[in-house]
């Protein structure tokens, strides 16, 4: 219903805003709309957009977005300009002007107007003029920043129109920005340049330095010398984001690792099986969401934005039913002899991979992300994308969950007794078989749900598993075994020393570096981070 | 140990190597059908670019034989795997050959797996196919490249960016191995003789499927603000390039802004992405799937017939194999015979169509004519063909913006029969 | 003096053993030269090769065993000691190609001529020498396993920390062998040889000689090892697998035994490597990958470790399966593969000799004596 009210409202101030054109200019975009249609080439097509552009009429825009978007078509028959939504092999048509629909046709009797970069970029320029003047802020806004972006001196004069009837605070600051760019990138009396160099100066940031760098090479010294000065200026600062940023990338490595190894540092620290089918484990669940999104994609797809939820339980029980099969059939016969389940597990891991391929085909398959998973957003110079930021927050979530249920609830207890001393625990009355069954059946989970989040970061491939499972040993074993608070350090640790590494030794050195770094390190404290104490360690 | 219980192992071990010589020996059936040899990963890292070359094989010979074989004998396919294990291409190769006595092999997919069965190939004088785009720097009598040289795609795709997007700071980004290496070898050679200088090229090298792209997208990004217009040259392999476009488009890198062109992303990668936030990056081939010729549609439609899947791509490597394949089949028709040394003579000058709509010729060097195509990501994970050359390219083996190789031609025809003539000194190099 | 020690306590099961590995070593050479194809007794020349690569893979095998065991060291790195042999054997070769290079330039091999490298790097000197190549296939991966050893063993890094820290140094090599700026030809490795000591490699005379050399060495290495084993210092090396710890307290250092013979395993297994590489024709990074090490190791369990012929049998029997399903199952090898090394933990845990050890015992019904060799969990 709000949503409703608004679009009226918005209609409304359309219909407001409209008389302030004159008719013939109405007449005028249809023609040139048309014209769109009639361009033989990019270089013509990219005229007919300048064209439009300078109309100024924001009727135009939906024609434009539509082109940018490639859903603007020609009729083959008569050339009519009608923007087009696929349905099957048919068109939803409607008239790119007046909104208006214009019926269902068969795809075969059109043709897509095709764009190029050069053309988007273009497109993009021309929409932020036209909707300068738009009555919603956002839009205004995003405008802004795309005549900033595009600089087109032509958008000047209504840059300058909008300025003066714009209220609100933000997007004054954006106006007045692309209005110091256009200057800046344009021609213009060096005092002008200097007063748009000083605004862009405090904008900062990594387009600003494109902006200067551009202007240092065409004007008169004194302007570029004070570019000069900027560029320095802004460079210096972007130094400091720069460490910040290595941290921030870091800690969000650090999150995929803890949450590729902590499983394992279940399966393995806890239990002492060398699993190397563990990456098959967060394989199996990066599967089970591919499953659950091409369900969602066929039969619910408005339910695509919580497929990710409704993946997560389901991974982990798939996982960890593929966890407790592995431990009844195959693991309990190993006990006491952990090099051999790294002879079983690693046969296993050949099995589930080539039986995924079998099933699924051996190429990528697609996992959507979900619209909040998508995306970045910035804090000061640093762009943070929130895909990697919800994948930090669930793998603390993950590994919290997992120290409660460790450390708070009887079967934590009982898994931590038969662990420490299985004799005993039998003793006392602990089932022991369902323990271990249990036990391995949530590291097998937890490492599905791994899977989960991995799926939106990596290839959904019969490969994923393999791309992890020397990482999550490394930080296991340099954690110290047996101690998931050792895994959480260790794979944030390892983490930001490789993005640290990253930049000055490349990616190929930083991981040599990190690997030496872990063998040095085994020698100076032989059981890793957090070593575990007492008689358990001399089994 | 007991020494008795020892003897037995050993009359084992005996056992095992005279089945062994049973394999070997099993080749003595009745030749009524001339063998294909089909040696693509099935397994292991690469299984996922080469197994669909293994089924496109497939289907090419089923087709071949609905027509009626060839030479009046069915055709037979030959698959082994070879797991993505570079040794092991060795050993398969030389069974395909000695073992079940293949006509011609088509196969392998990266450098080091060709470079690993060359010396097979030319020792047992036998036929290999090799589909892929590649760096070029080799010409083998046995060898024929149907793939992509640099001139047939690097070269032409910085050409494109340089001359329609303005783009004057380039970013040439690769995964370490030689290919990557090569391709920006030349590019770099190519670029700073246009007068681009040297502070203007940033040359990064990833490992294998890398998946942490965050530092280098901002290095990009960083890279990219100097207020030149930048673009990235990609040669980033395979399983690298999802995580890759995912981060690119995470980190709000449009192609409008930073495009990034790749040579060796196509359909069958973009499957596994949501391509929407990529629509403009480009990608330099020989084919794309949707070109719009009526011998693409078809080939298309038996693709997908055969594969039983109506919604499986096709790419340039599968084209590389239909266009080997059919030049296979008519030098063998024009020889009439299978005989190695007369079909690898036959095949010089052999013209076929290809699936652009134009014919690709074999040329005496090995290598093949071919279109070449830029093309633009769409929404739907295909590619728009955005340029094309004029006419079709000759695929150069020895690149002339390296210093050492461009003095160097290859031409397999008698009497120079060299792969490595070097026209200063007038010597056929590499021969003692 | 030195043949004496090789050959004390040999037994009869050790002199069958010996008998076929160089029968087999001289046999099938011949078999392939003398006699002409066509004759049913012709060996033909892929077959040559094909055994001359197990052959290599048995004798790695045999150099595992001797850590894991007898000495209870399990070592998921020993890829990388056979790739650095093979590696310094590729180095030779590459050398002797010299200006038959595509390029023609005498110093430099093609690969580092067309990635304008403009001079030999130092660490190639030298390999233009048999002599010096030879050397460096043992000084190699014994001068890293030494060094390994001597960290780790001091700092009593034992069990599965030590297995990792293993794998962690294979897969730091195998990183730093991919990258091309290393100078060892990146992912492609060494490869287009043409001649080892002036022959060429191709020929089949140089194939029969090279596989000759390959049985020579197993023969070798077998000895070796069982000399070994039969002296004072193997069985302290069993102690030492048994029960380390009360093993040092009986006054022996530990870390001397353990690195000696994880030294050894390491010369051993370049030894393999450099015999491998003219015989398959490339040596490439991929050598040094985790899961080629881990392969390894299985090979070892599925004959039986602990026995010395069990490692020969098992290298033999995994490849000659790899190489059979390969082929005629291409698509679900894998399944083969994975089952057969599962099958093997769960019924066999000590390896097929082990379990026909176990089997002819019960079936002689003779009294049961307590086996030197057998195999215990190590740790």
């Amino acid at each position: 219903m709000v949503l409703r009210r608004l679009l009226y409202a918005l209609a409304l101030a359309c219909a407001l805003l409209a008389p302030v054109q004159p008719a013939i200019a109405q007449a005028d975009t249809a023609s040139l709309i048309q014209a769109l249609g009639e361009a033989k080439n990019y270089t013509e097509l990219e005229q007919a957009v300048d064209a439009l552009a300078a109309t100024g009429d924001s009727a135009a825009v939906p024609a434009l977005e539509a082109l940018s978007a490639g859903a603007l078509y020609t009729k083959k028959l008569g050339g009519a300009v009608l923007i087009g939504v696929e349905r099957g092999a048919d068109l939803a048509l409607t008239d790119p002007l007046t909104g208006e629909s214009a019926g269902t046709e068969p795809a075969g009797g059109y043709e897509r107007i095709r764009v190029n970069n050069r053309l988007r970029r273009a497109l993009r320029g021309a929409i932020g003029a036209l909707t300068l003047l738009s009555p919603k802020p956002d839009v205004r806004q995003a405008a802004a920043e795309a005549v900033y972006k595009n600089r087109d001196a032509g958008a000047l004069e209504i840059l300058e129109e909008a300025l003066a009837k714009e209220s609100v605070a933000s997007v004054r600051v954006a106006m007045i920005e692309a209005k110091a760019a256009i200057q800046l990138a344009g021609e213009a009396d060096d005092a002008t340049k200097l007063a748009a160099l000083e605004i862009i100066e405090k904008r900062g940031g990594r387009e600003s330095l494109a902006l200067l760098g551009q202007v240092s090479a065409n004007a008169s010294p004194a302007v570029a010398e004070a570019a000069q000065a900027a560029v320095k200026k802004i460079q210096a600062e972007l130094q400091w984001w720069a460490i910040l940023q290595n941290i921030t990338y870091g800690i969000s490595l650090g999150s995929v690792l803890l949450l590729a190894a902590i499983g394992l540092a279940i399966t393995f620290g806890v239990m002492g099986v060398i699993n190397m089918a563990h990456g098959e484990m967060v394989m199996i669940g990066a599967y089970t969401t591919f499953m659950v999104q091409e369900v969602i994609r066929t039969s619910f797809p408005a339910l695509f934005d919580v497929s990710i939820l409704i993946a997560l339980p389901l991974a982990f029980l798939v996982a960890g039913a593929v966890g407790v099969a592995i431990e009844r059939g195959i693991i309990r016969f190993l006990y006491g002899r952990p090099l051999e389940t790294l002879l079983a597990t690693w046969g296993l891991s050949l099995i589930l991979q080539q039986a995924v391929r079998t099933i699924f085909g051996p190429t990528n398959r697609e996992v959507g992300n979900p619209s909040w998973m998508s995306g970045a957003f910035d804090i000061g110079q640093i762009s943070l994308t929130y895909g990697r930021l919800w994948i930090v927050v669930f793998g603390l979530i993950v590994f919290a969950a997992l120290m409660l249920m460790l450390r708070r609830t009887p079967l934590g207890l009982q898994m931590r007794a038969v662990t420490q001393n299985r004799r005993m625990a039998a003793s006392m009355g602990i089932r022991t078989p369902w323990v271990d069954a249990m036990t391995f059946g949530l590291g097998s989970g937890v490492a599905g749900l791994a899977g989960v989040a991995l799926s939106q970061i990596d290839n959904v491939s019969p490969n994923l598993g393999q791309g992890y499972i020397i990482d999550s040993f490394m930080i296991v074993i340099f954690g110290g075994v047996g101690n998931l608070w050792g895994t959480l350090v260790g794979a944030f640790t390892l983490g930001v020393v490789n993005k640290f590494l990253e930049p000055y030794a490349g990616a190929v050195l930083g991981k040599i570096f990190v690997l030496v770094f872990i063998i040095l390190f085994i020698q100076v404290r032989p059981r890793g981070l957090f070593a575990l104490k007492g008689r358990a360690v001399e089994q | 140990m007991a020494g008795n219980t020892g003897a037995k192992f050993l009359t084992g071990l005996l056992v095992g190597a005279s089945m062994l010589a049973g394999v070997a020996v099993g080749e003595a059936r009745a030749q009524d059908t001339i063998k294909v040899g089909i040696l693509h990963s099935l397994s292991g890292t690469m299984a996922i670019s080469e197994t669909t070359l293994k089924d496109v094989m497939l289907m090419l010979i089923e087709e071949q034989n609905k027509k009626g074989g060839l030479l009046g004998k069915k055709l037979e396919a030959v698959v082994v795997d070879p797991a993505s294990d570079w040794p092991l291409f060795a050993e398969k190769a030389r069974e395909l050959i000695s073992v079940h006595k293949v006509a011609a092999t088509f196969g392998c997919w990266t450098s080091v797996s060709r470079k690993s069965v060359l010396p097979v190939f030319e020792e047992l004088n036998s036929i290999l196919f090799y589909p892929v785009q590649y760096e070029g720097e080799e010409s083998s009598r046995n060898v024929f490249y149907t793939g992509a040289a640099p001139n047939q795609q690097a070269i032409p795709a910085v050409d494109y960016l340089a001359k329609e997007e303005g783009v004057q700071r380039w970013v040439l980004a690769g995964t370490d191995y030689v290919y990557p290496r090569t391709t920006n070898k030349i590019l770099e050679t190519y670029l700073k003789d246009k007068g681009v200088a040297a502070a203007d090229i940033m040359i990064n090298y990833t490992p294998f499927g890398h998946s942490d792209w965050q530092s280098i997208v901002a290095e990009i990004k960083k890279f990219g603000s100097a207020g030149k217009k930048t673009a990235v040259v990609s040669t980033i392999n395979g399983d690298a390039n999802v995580p890759f476009y995912k981060e690119l488009a995470n980190q709000g890198i449009k192609a409008e802004d930073i495009p990034v062109v790749a040579f060796s992303v196509g359909e069958e990668e973009l499957a596994g992405i949501d391509t929407a936030p990529l629509v403009g990056h480009l990608a330099a081939w020989n084919y794309f799937m949707s070109n719009e010729t009526a011998v693409n549609k078809e080939f298309i439609k038996q693709w997908q017939t055969f594969i039983k899947n109506p919604k499986r791509v096709t790419n340039d490597p599968m084209e590389a194999h239909y266009i080997g394949f059919n030049m296979w089949v008519k030098a063998v028709e024009k020889a009439g015979t299978i005989a190695p040394d007369a079909v690898i003579d036959s095949l010089v000058g052999v013209a076929v169509p290809n699936l652009t709509g134009g014919m690709s010729a074999m040329m005496p060097n090995h290598h093949i004519t071919k279109p070449v195509l830029i093309g633009e990501v769409q929404a739907d994970g295909q590619f728009d063909t955005v340029w094309s050359t004029p006419g079709l390219v000759v695929g150069d083996e020895w690149s002339d913006f390296l210093p050492d190789s461009k003095d160097l031609i290859s031409d397999w025809r008698k009497p120079m029969s060299c792969g490595n003539f070097n026209v200063k000194t007038g010597k056929c190099g590499g021969k003692s | 003096m030195k043949g004496g020690f090789l050959l004390r306590g040999l037994d009869r099961g050790g002199l069958i053993f010996l008998a076929i590995v160089l029968g087999v070593g001289i046999l099938v050479p011949a078999l392939n030269l003398l006699v002409p194809p066509g004759n049913p007794f012709h060996v033909p020349g892929y077959a040559v090769s094909l055994v001359g690569k197990y052959l290599c893979f048995a004798l790695l095998a045999l150099s595992i065993d001797l850590v894991w065991g007898y000495c209870g060291i399990l070592s998921l790195g020993h890829g990388a000691f056979f790739a650095l042999g093979g590696y310094a054997m590729g180095m030779y070769l590459m050398r002797q190609i010299g200006a038959r290079g595509v390029y023609a330039n005498p110093e430099l091999p093609d690969f580092m001529v067309f990635l304008n490298w403009k001079e030999l790097p130092w660490y190639w000197y030298g390999f233009d020498q048999f002599w010096f190549a030879a050397i460096m296939v043992i000084a190699v991966p014994g001068a890293l396993a030494f060094l390994l050893g001597w960290f780790a063993f001091r700092s009593r890094v034992t069990g599965v920390y030590l297995s990792i820290i293993t794998q962690a140094m294979t897969f730091a090599l195998l990183l730093a062998f991919f990258r091309n700026d290393m100078g060892f030809g990146g992912n492609n490795g060494l490869t287009d040889f043409k001649d080892i000591l002036g022959y060429p490699v191709q020929a089949a005379g140089t194939r029969a000689t090279l596989f000759f050399a390959s049985a020579l060495a197993l023969a070798l290495g077998f000895l070796l090892c069982r000399a070994i084993i039969r002296s004072k210092l193997g069985k302290v090396l069993i102690a030492i697998r048994d029960a380390e710890s009360r093993t040092r307290f009986l006054g022996y250092r530990v870390e001397h035994y353990k690195l000696f013979v994880f030294t050894l395993s390491a010369c051993m297994a370049g030894v393999a490597g450099a015999l491998y590489v003219p015989q398959v024709g490339i040596i490439n990074p991929s050598e040094f990958s985790p899961a080629q090490s881990i392969e390894m190791v299985i090979w070892v369990a599925v004959g039986g470790r602990g026995t010395l012929i069990g490692p020969v049998i098992g290298a033999i029997l995994v490849n000659f399966g790899k190489t059979y399903f390969t082929a005629a199952i291409p698509d679900f090898w894998l399944f083969a593969l994975g089952g057969l090394f599962i099958a093997v933990t769960l019924f066999l845990p000590k390896g097929i000799v082990g379990a026909v050890t176990d089997w002819t015992k019960r079936y002689r019904k003779t009294p049961s004596r307590p086996d030197p060799v057998a195999p215990k969990p190590a740790e």
